[in-house]
């Protein structure tokens, strides 16, 4: 019941609005009022046409060439998408860009759901649990690299002294070719539990009681009220989450320039790193537009099957 | 009734397991947060013949400031804050008052296209960082304004998300208030400075927040645009420090502090704006 009406009120404003919009048709533009309207989107719609929407087209334009900025640019057409297949550091990179994403994103998600439910309890201290986790979202990457390459030091390293302590012997994290990606996933987890804790936890508040005190009425367990009634109220916050973890690891190129410079053995190189780095270390733009669209293709296609699913499962959406 | 007091005491026991796993595993949580940036500080207090004898998170005392003082001397480190709080500073006042104006102008007045037009916005927040890096390196470079603070403010004056976040908070402002002003003769302008703009304190500090605090950790667009050491950022001068043959953990964790430092100071201040803009995001 509470449900019902909960819904009702989301749904009525956006319904009314609609009604009026269709009413609003038949209003006669007041052009004073749009002259005005147009003048105040100006100075936003400038920038964003200006330095997104704009060099978006010519990204693609620029894919099509080959280009060293120094000399003129060449029409190659599609070669530079071609060059992607056939170059094996490109498709290493990619291979390493799923093995990163499909880690990491779970991971921290699992995770911060976790600390999200122990919260959503009658907890004392909430505020400092919450300062404290969120201190590494705030923290620049760039700090967070110099930090961690301290703390993953193989020889001198908090984290292998703290592994001794269990009497397990020193781990090669930035050095091993299989240790680096373990090592970058380690610190992208740990960085992003507190903003992903933060947003399911504020989710996991606005679940109502009452929906808890039936569910316990009619003998549900802490565990069946939290996976059937709790986790399907917050799909669009968990969804939430997903989207921006996905989208983030496969544009991250902040962590891994500090840390790895994509290494040892190119074991973490990521697109967001070759792509930087054919298009600035080598001053190959054509091919470093070509590997960003792909990057763009993925982030569409992620965003297009998460929509898809949304309107399948998240609850509350037809 | 035996039976009865029984349940109900592995039920109270149960309970309070629960809790204490709770606590205990929040509280490893917090610490696992907490201890790279203590030891990094740690580190930061000691100097470099020091750092891999004495015990990790033993600070001598008084607390040795060699490795800070080092780091002044070898690096320009006042003109990258300087640099790096002219940047953040100037993108967060460009996109409060560019965002504030079209959110107003999306939320609250009436021209065609404008449904189209705020569709645009929107699917620019699509688009990855990477791509529009190449064409806007180019742009910056036809300007001939590579190398420059302009560089580094100019392509974020705008912001697509900002946009949506203001238009969601005007949405929320009754209709009657637009009409009164405009019964009164005031223009949409005199309107937005009298009146909308007093009334957006809280989402204005919100917004502000949030922009400066991620211009000031911004790396990738600087690391690109910026050549000479007297326009670096304070990260991309952090990230140059890595680059020697010898790594002097002390001065690089000096360096990493002082680097953090201001943020984590702001966010304490001003907490509740940070955890107010996360449950705004959320609602997207």
């Amino acid at each position: 019941m509470e449900t019902n009406t909960s819904v009702k009120a989301v749904n009525q404003p956006s319904a009314t609005r609609q009604v009026k919009a269709r009413a609003n048709k038949k209003v006669p533009v007041n052009w004073r009022d749009a002259f005005w309207g147009y003048i105040l989107i100006a100075p936003a719609f400038i920038f964003i046409i200006g330095f997104t929407f704009i060099p978006v087209i010519g990204a693609f334009g620029i894919s099509l060439t080959k280009w060293d900025l120094l000399s003129q640019a060449e029409f190659i057409g599609f070669d530079n998408y071609q060059r992607i297949f056939s170059d094996n550091v490109a498709t290493k990179t990619l291979l390493n860009t799923f093995y990163y994403t499909f880690v990491s994103v779970p991971l921290g998600i699992i995770i911060s759901l976790l600390l999200a439910s122990l919260l959503n309890q009658k907890i004392r201290g909430l505020a400092i649990f919450r300062t404290f986790y969120y201190l590494p979202v705030i923290s620049s990457t760039v700090a967070v690299s110099m930090i961690f390459r301290w703390v993953l030091d193989s020889q001198y390293g908090m984290l292998n002294g703290g592994l001794a302590i269990f009497g397990i012997s020193p781990i090669p994290w930035l050095t091993d070719p299989a240790w680096a990606m373990p090592a970058v996933i380690l610190v992208t987890v740990w960085r992003s539990l507190g903003f992903n804790m933060l947003v399911l936890l504020a989710a996991l508040q606005d679940v109502p009681k009452e929906l808890h005190e039936a569910a316990a009425m009619d003998g549900a367990t802490a565990f069946h009220k939290f996976f059937y009634v709790s986790i399907p109220l917050i799909t669009p916050a968990i969804f939430f989450v997903t989207m921006t973890s996905l989208i983030n690891s496969f544009q991250s190129f902040d962590l891994v320039y500090n840390m790895t410079q994509g290494g040892p053995a190119r074991a973490t190189s990521l697109i967001g790193y070759y792509l930087w780095e054919q298009a600035f270390k080598y001053l190959n733009m054509g091919y470093g537009a070509a590997i960003a669209f792909v990057l763009f293709f993925f982030i569409l296609v992620i965003t297009f099957v998460q929509w898809v699913l949304r309107r399948k499962w998240v609850f509350g959406e037809e | 009734m035996l039976n009865k007091t029984a349940s109900l005491d592995t039920y109270n026991r149960n309970r309070l397991l629960i809790k204490f796993l709770s606590y205990f595993v929040l509280t490893a949580g917090a610490a696992l947060m907490v201890m790279p940036f203590l030891w990094s500080v740690a580190t930061s207090f000691k100097n470099a013949k020091d750092v891999f004898t004495t015990s990790p998170f033993q600070i001598a005392f008084p607390p040795d400031f060699s490795a800070y003082n080092e780091m002044l001397e070898r690096v320009d480190f006042v003109r990258y804050a300087t640099n790096t709080f002219i940047v953040a500073g100037l993108i967060t006042l460009g996109q409060l008052f560019t965002c504030s104006l079209s959110g107003y102008a999306f939320a609250k007045i009436r021209f065609p296209g404008r449904d189209a037009i705020f569709l645009i916005f929107l699917s620019t927040l699509m688009v990855p960082a990477a791509v529009t890096l190449i064409p806007n390196f180019i742009i910056m470079r036809s300007f001939q304004l590579l190398d420059t603070l302009t560089a580094l403010v100019l392509p974020f004056l705008g912001s697509a998300y900002g946009t949506f976040l203001m238009r969601q908070y005007y949405l929320t402002f009754p209709d009657e208030l637009t009409d009164a002003a405009k019964l009164d003769g005031c223009n949409p302008f005199t309107f937005y400075l009298r009146i909308l703009l007093p009334n957006s304190k809280p989402i204005l500090a919100t917004l502000g927040l949030l922009t400066f605090q991620a211009f000031w950790n911004d790396f990738q667009w600087p690391l690109i645009v910026i050549n000479s050491e007297s326009n670096r950022t304070l990260q991309v001068g952090l990230s140059y420090l890595r680059n020697e043959h010898y790594i002097n953990w002390p001065l690089l964790m000096a360096a990493s502090v002082l680097t953090t430092l201001p943020i984590i100071v702001l966010f304490l201040l001003a907490q509740k704006q940070l955890v107010q803009s996360v449950k705004l995001s959320g609602i997207k």
